[in-house]
């Protein structure tokens, strides 16, 4: 039966709701605190095939995407008229949701006059999942901690006991880690118990016509979109640090009518490190880059997602093989979005942002303090984004990742450390008509009387960000130290008391030619101390008079012509 | 028999109400909002209320609030401001949060600072997080300071430094010099304000603050002394703060951020007065108006109080996306939906209400003024909600031709819907996405919205309030008399109170006792010291408020703190107090140590009692103004229903559902069955499903 206009409307607006009742039940209760205050998570509902209908309007795209795609997987070990009321299946499969052994994914059937009509899942971020704890040195994901394949969790109602003893066992933190599945459980009941009251109050049996018409409609949007961008292969590639050499991640799209495909063949080969990225994970912060860049308005689902295929080398770094690492995989997933912006440049000139700094720097501080407490501080901080048509890049803001910054007097509170500076950094975002956004500089200093190991793991110290459209790169990111430590991103050290360490963060790449800015936006990015007048004069072509504190027209009409010339 | 008078400056309205101390005399008054100088429209409502009593009542005092400053911020309309803080901390407050407060939108900003990078300056000292001070305050570079702060054309400055929240002798040491070298300029410090750890929100707050206290302090001068002067009236004027409690007009003209919200605080304190009034100790508030819908849930009496609020919010309804404020405020969601919202059909073919607005102007297509975009005002006329030639009491006439094209040509033609489909669909799609709002918000707090009645306000909330209800499976809908003046009527229940607050982040196994003893005595005395000047300090009553975590948590909940003192041998207490609240809200607790960030105490004078009239049986029969069709979305027609004239309503009188109930600034309607009941103080209380 067709269902009219406006009870679609209202169901779809309901089903909806009801993610965003689970996911926000299950952030109220997480014992993580990442999962509570950063929505480290994805909640959604999928329909008997296993296709996503419905998401809630958070959490991070890592998660968000990948989790999406997962059910299938779920349907296939456990058909969906085998299971029961009160099954719950629990994994943590990277290769089959977020890429990662500590996201979980939970999975709970919903049934109604003894058949089930849909599914509640969500993925969560675990405190601890065993192994090294979460860091990108392993070489194989045996090394990462504990695997959990698709498998029952309660059967039937019944708690199926082996698994909760081996998890608590395998785990750091087993009280968080079996609290937190407890949460993940009860948000999924939060949202089946809402979706069934819906249900009686409409008078329905089951959401398959609405999810026909969900997916249909969203599909049909996506196609729209990607119908509007002229055929063709679109190119970009983006170069970052890697490890012991450089990355270049080699982004295909290929648009045939209403068809978009990414294609990441020439890519780099597997590493033997532990930033190998699942296919899932690679579709999920792709598919987000092109959301972003296409159809920010369109709700997640399966129909939005059909129309887009994610293709890469199987065995590669973008499509890794069991047993490959993959704890660190957003090392590599980060920069995703940008090499997706960067290929779509010239179809969608006003919709890219240019490529930031993109990987958050992840410092971790551990050692002994006056008092001969030990201490262990981790905090994430972030470089300056891409610019856009239209729009500077933002400073110091992290993309794509989700995760939000600390105040340096928690970080003092908490640890024994001195914050001695905490600025923008001058003349680091890429020079353009729109200039990307700065990073910060972070002065650190430990109060200790013994040596302490500092780990960092920083992105962008060689390889800049780069403009778009003409717009210049922008700055690498920089380690110091007042007294001249080794101090080489992405391996620990350890440093001795007295050293005080540098973080200059890498700025975002500018877009357009940077001759073409408004002359009054460079004189009041010098005055705000945003832009250096050597900078000015370089870079933009404005010849600013210190003195007077305005624009010389005359000196600035003379270096322009030269700058249009050689452009 | 003297009288209490509340005025409260809205966007649009100034609302007057006065009211004596047994209830016999309640007049209310409704002026519009003069913007350039809202004393005038203040000095003139009083007046015309005044004029209406004779003999003129003895005046005890007069409560007051506006969100005149809210606007300054937004419109940018503040002084010139500078900022001071700790050498390399000149960029914290535009390096902000680090985050994307909207993940799908590139186009996403952040408010710009108050005080621009160019002015925000450093001094070269620093304290520790243990309040040892590293590097000492060098008075000449303050003075320095000073004549470079002069030179600028600096009209205002706000002072921040690194942890001043536990050692604020630099921050005062630049105050004093100051005031003597730069005595013109305004200054506003953060450990006056906000002695809290977070050198963001503190800097933001500090900043917000010192913007517009010149204003603050012009306008309260003025308006304190045109109530002497004009209206002969010197008694005592008292402010509302955000948070619902009074203060004087001194401390206001020195923290005027803490007042911006204090209509919806006005509001919400209104819900609790008749929440406790009817026997409904948890309610929802619920206030809808031209262009947002505004909830509040009131617990145990009270409303919930935030400690953090935004200002300039760049998305209107995405935290994160304004600058942060950090003072107690009534807690409450703000939601996308009001009379003008914009229903359109989206790339999914779906129909979408909100959250663009058509504001006032052009407004609703049915009010003729150009805009031809339908809107939930539209919808509301067409559907026969709203009487065209009863809109504002008559005030306005409603074009319902233009209603009628506007949903014709942009929703129902688009969607193969008939006129009456479109206009329905609009109203319950604004209904649920309120009601969605409203469910989160309190599932976010660990309460349980279907057991708790909703008190409607707001010019749009009466006309919506019963459908919302009946998505949210509430019991009932109470609607009072003189809606389109509660938060006034609110100010009038508000006790003279000061909320304070100290930083000593410490795990609770560590935590320095005497320094606690002494900085809640010491926040004890301040309180004393403040409201003393207007009440027996015998009066006053004090809560103490702990802000506790988990350690390494990220945020922290509230805990109700009540020792018998502040010694070592109350670790255990406080901790169980702790796990008390924690699992109030979160629903479990853990195995785990605790730390404790802030402290904070609450000091309050008496709640003053405010009497309303009661009366008792007349019934309806003469209230009855004529029929009218209205949507009946069972029928799925629109069929005749009662039309009733609100003011002729008698306490007793009992009606029911479907039915329409007309007041001047708004419409109750009742699409579905309910009993109504009118009670002793004129309230409609509606009972959904036709029980009560």
């Amino acid at each position: 039966m067709p269902i009219d206009q406006i009870t679609l409307d209202i169901l779809w607006a309901r089903l909806i709701a009801t993610t965003n009742d689970q996911a926000a039940a299950l952030m109220r209760s997480s014992f993580t605190s990442i999962v509570r205050d950063a929505a480290d998570l994805a909640a959604g509902v999928f329909d008997r095939r296993g296709r996503m209908i419905a998401q809630a309007v958070t959490g991070t795209p890592g998660h968000i995407n990948s989790m999406a795609t997962g059910m299938i997987h779920v349907l296939e070990k456990f058909p969906i008229d085998t299971l029961k009321p009160g099954d719950v299946i629990i994994t943590n499969d990277p290769w089959f949701t977020a890429s990662q052994l500590n996201d979980i994914t939970i999975t709970t059937p919903v049934f109604k006059n003894g058949r089930c009509i849909a599914l509640f899942a969500n993925c969560c971020h675990a405190l601890d999942i065993g192994g090294r704890g979460l860091s990108a040195d392993s070489r194989s994901v045996f090394e990462e901690g504990l695997q959990i394949p698709i498998m029952k969790l309660i059967d039937g109602g019944d708690r199926v006991e082996p698994i909760w003893t081996l998890i608590e066992k395998n785990v750091r933190t087993p009280r968080e880690v079996l609290g937190d599945l407890h949460c993940q459980i009860t948000g999924n009941e939060h949202g089946a118990r809402q979706l069934l009251q819906f249900l009686d109050e409409f008078g329905l049996d089951d959401i398959e016509d609405l999810a026909d018409e969900i997916v249909t409609r969203s599909e049909a949007a996506m196609r729209d979109r990607i119908r509007a961008l002229p055929d063709g292969t679109y190119r970009y590639d983006l170069t970052v640090d890697g490890f012991d050499a450089p990355l270049t991640i080699k982004a295909a799209i290929i648009v045939a009518g209403d068809r978009l495909v990414v294609d990441y063949a020439g890519s780099p080969g597997p590493v033997p490190l532990g930033v190998n990225v699942t296919l899932n994970y690679t579709t999920a912060y792709t598919n987000y880059g092109v959301k972003c860049a296409l159809a920010g308005d369109i709700p997640n689902n399966e129909g939005s997602f059909l129309p887009l295929t994610v293709t890469a080398p199987e065995g590669s770094l973008l499509n890794c093989t069991f047993p490959a690492a993959v704890g660190g995989r957003h090392l590599v997933g980060h920069f995703l979005p940008s090499a997706v912006m960067g290929a779509l440049a010239d179809a969608l000139p006003d919709a890219v942002q240019a490529p930031g700094f993109d990987g958050l720097w992840d410092t971790h501080i551990s050692g002994t303090d006056r008092d001969g407490r030990h201490f262990s501080y981790t905090w994430f901080s972030a470089g300056g984004a891409g610019a856009m048509a239209g729009k500077d890049g933002m400073s110091a803001t992290a993309y794509p990742s989700g995760i939000a910054g600390v105040p340096a007097e928690s970080i003092e509170a908490l640890a024994p450390l001195v914050v001695r500076e905490r600025s923008l950094r001058t003349d680091s975002g890429g020079p353009g008509q729109f200039r990307g956004g700065l990073g910060q500089v972070m002065e650190i200093e430990v109060l200790t009387d013994a040596d302490y190991l500092f780990s960092g793991l920083y992105e962008r110290t060689r390889h800049p960000a780069p403009g778009l459209h003409g717009g210049g790169a922008g700055q690498v990111g920089a380690l110091r130290t007042n007294d001249e430590s080794d101090l080489q991103p992405k391996i620990s050290t350890m440093l001795s008391p007295n050293t005080i360490t540098t973080l200059a963060m890498p700025g975002g790449g500018g877009y357009g030619p940077a001759h073409l800015r408004d002359p009054e936006h460079v004189l009041a990015d010098v005055l705000d101390g945003y832009v250096s007048v050597e900078s000015a004069a370089r870079d933009y072509g404005v010849v600013i008079d210190e003195d007077s504190g305005r624009v010389d027209e005359a000196g600035t009409a003379a270096l322009r012509a030269g700058m249009a010339g050689e452009s | 028999m003297s009288v209490r008078i509340a005025s409260d400056i809205g966007g649009t309205f100034t609302d007057i109400v006065v009211v004596s101390e047994d209830g016999a005399t309640f007049e209310i008054g409704k002026i519009l909002t003069t913007p350039r100088r809202p004393d005038d429209a203040v000095i003139a409502g009083v007046g015309q209320v005044l004029d209406r009593l004779d003999p003129r009542p003895d005046i005890r005092n007069l409560v007051h609030g506006t969100t005149l400053f809210t606007n300054a911020l937004i419109e940018r309309k503040g002084a010139k401001t500078a900022m001071i803080t700790t050498r390399g901390f000149r960029d914290a407050i535009e390096i902000g949060r680090e985050h994307r407060y909207e993940i799908y939108d590139l186009r996403i900003k952040n408010p710009a600072p108050l005080a621009p990078r160019r002015l925000r300056f450093e001094v070269d000292e620093r304290v520790l997080a243990d309040g040892s001070v590293r590097k000492a305050l060098d008075d000449d570079e303050v003075r320095a300071l000073a004549q470079v702060l002069m030179a600028q054309g600096v009209e205002a400055v706000g002072v921040s430094l690194i942890h001043s929240y536990v050692n604020d002798a630099h921050e005062r040491r630049i105050g004093e010099i100051l005031a003597q070298e730069a005595p013109g300029i305004t200054l506003s410090l953060s450990c006056d304000l906000v002695p809290e750890l977070g050198e963001f929100a503190r800097g933001s707050t500090v900043l917000a603050n010192v913007y517009v206290k010149a204003i603050a302090e012009t306008y309260l001068t003025r308006l304190r002394s045109r109530m002497t002067g004009e209206l002969d009236c010197p008694a005592p004027l008292y402010i509302l703060q955000s948070d619902g409690g009074l203060c004087e007009i001194a401390e206001a003209a020195q923290k005027p951020i803490r007042l911006v919200e204090s209509g919806p605080a006005g509001g919400a304190l209104a819900a609790a007065h008749y929440g406790a009034l009817l026997g409904h100790p948890d309610v929802l508030a619920f206030d809808m108006g031209g262009t947002t819908a505004k909830a509040c849930v009131i617990a145990d009496g009270a409303p919930l109080i935030a400690t953090e609020f935004e200002v300039d919010r760049q998305y209107q309804f995405k935290k994160n996306s304004g600058l942060p404020v950090k003072v107690p405020v009534i807690e409450l969601i703000e939601i996308g939906t009001g009379g003008g919202s914009i229903a359109r059909v989206d790339a999914m073919r779906r129909l979408q209400v909100g959250p663009d607005s058509a504001g006032s102007e052009p407004g609703p297509a049915c009010y003729g003024l150009g805009g031809d975009d339908p809107t939930v005002t539209d919808a509301g006329a067409v559907l026969g909600y709203l009487d065209p030639d009863f809109f504002l009491g008559g005030l306005m006439a409603l074009d319902l031709d233009r209603a009628k094209a506007a949903i014709t040509d942009k929703v129902a033609k688009p969607l193969g819907l008939s006129l009456m489909e479109a206009a329905y669909g609009i109203h319950q799609l604004a209904n649920e996405s309120m009601a969605s709002a409203a469910r989160i918000h309190t599932i976010e707090r660990g309460k349980n919205i279907a057991s708790f009645p909703i008190f409607a306000t707001g010019g749009a909330g009466p006309m919506h309030a019963f459908g919302v209800a009946s998505i949210l499976r509430c019991p009932r809908v109470i609607y009072p008399l003189g809606a389109g003046v509660m938060s006034a009527l609110g100010f009038l229940t508000a006790p003279m109170s000061i909320g304070l607050s100290r930083s000593r982040p410490s795990q609770l196994d560590q935590m320095d006792w005497p320094e606690v003893a002494h900085v809640i005595s010491e926040m004890q005395d301040e309180a004393r010291a403040v409201l003393g000047r207007t009440i027996d300090p015998g009066d006053i009553t004090f809560r103490v408020f702990a802000d506790m975590r988990y350690v390494l948590q990220g945020t922290e909940v509230r805990v109700p703190v009540n020792l018998p003192s502040f010694d070592a041998s109350q670790r255990d207490a406080l901790m169980a107090a702790f796990e008390t609240t924690y699992a109030e809200v979160y629903g479990h607790k853990m195995d785990a140590p605790a730390e404790l960030i802030s402290w904070r105490v609450i000091a309050e004078g008496p709640k003053p009692e405010l009497n309303l009239k009661r009366e008792t049986g007349r019934g309806a029969g003469e209230a009855v103004k004529g029929q009218r069709d209205i949507y009946l979305p069972a029928a799925k027609t629109m069929q005749p229903v009662p039309v009733y004239d609100r003011y002729k309503l008698a306490p007793g009188a009992r009606l029911s559902g479907p039915a329409v109930i007309e007041e001047r600034e708004s419409t109750v309607v009742i699409n579905g069955p309910a009993r109504i009941d009118v009670d002793a103080y004129s309230n409609l209380i509606v009972g959904l499903g036709g029980t009560c």
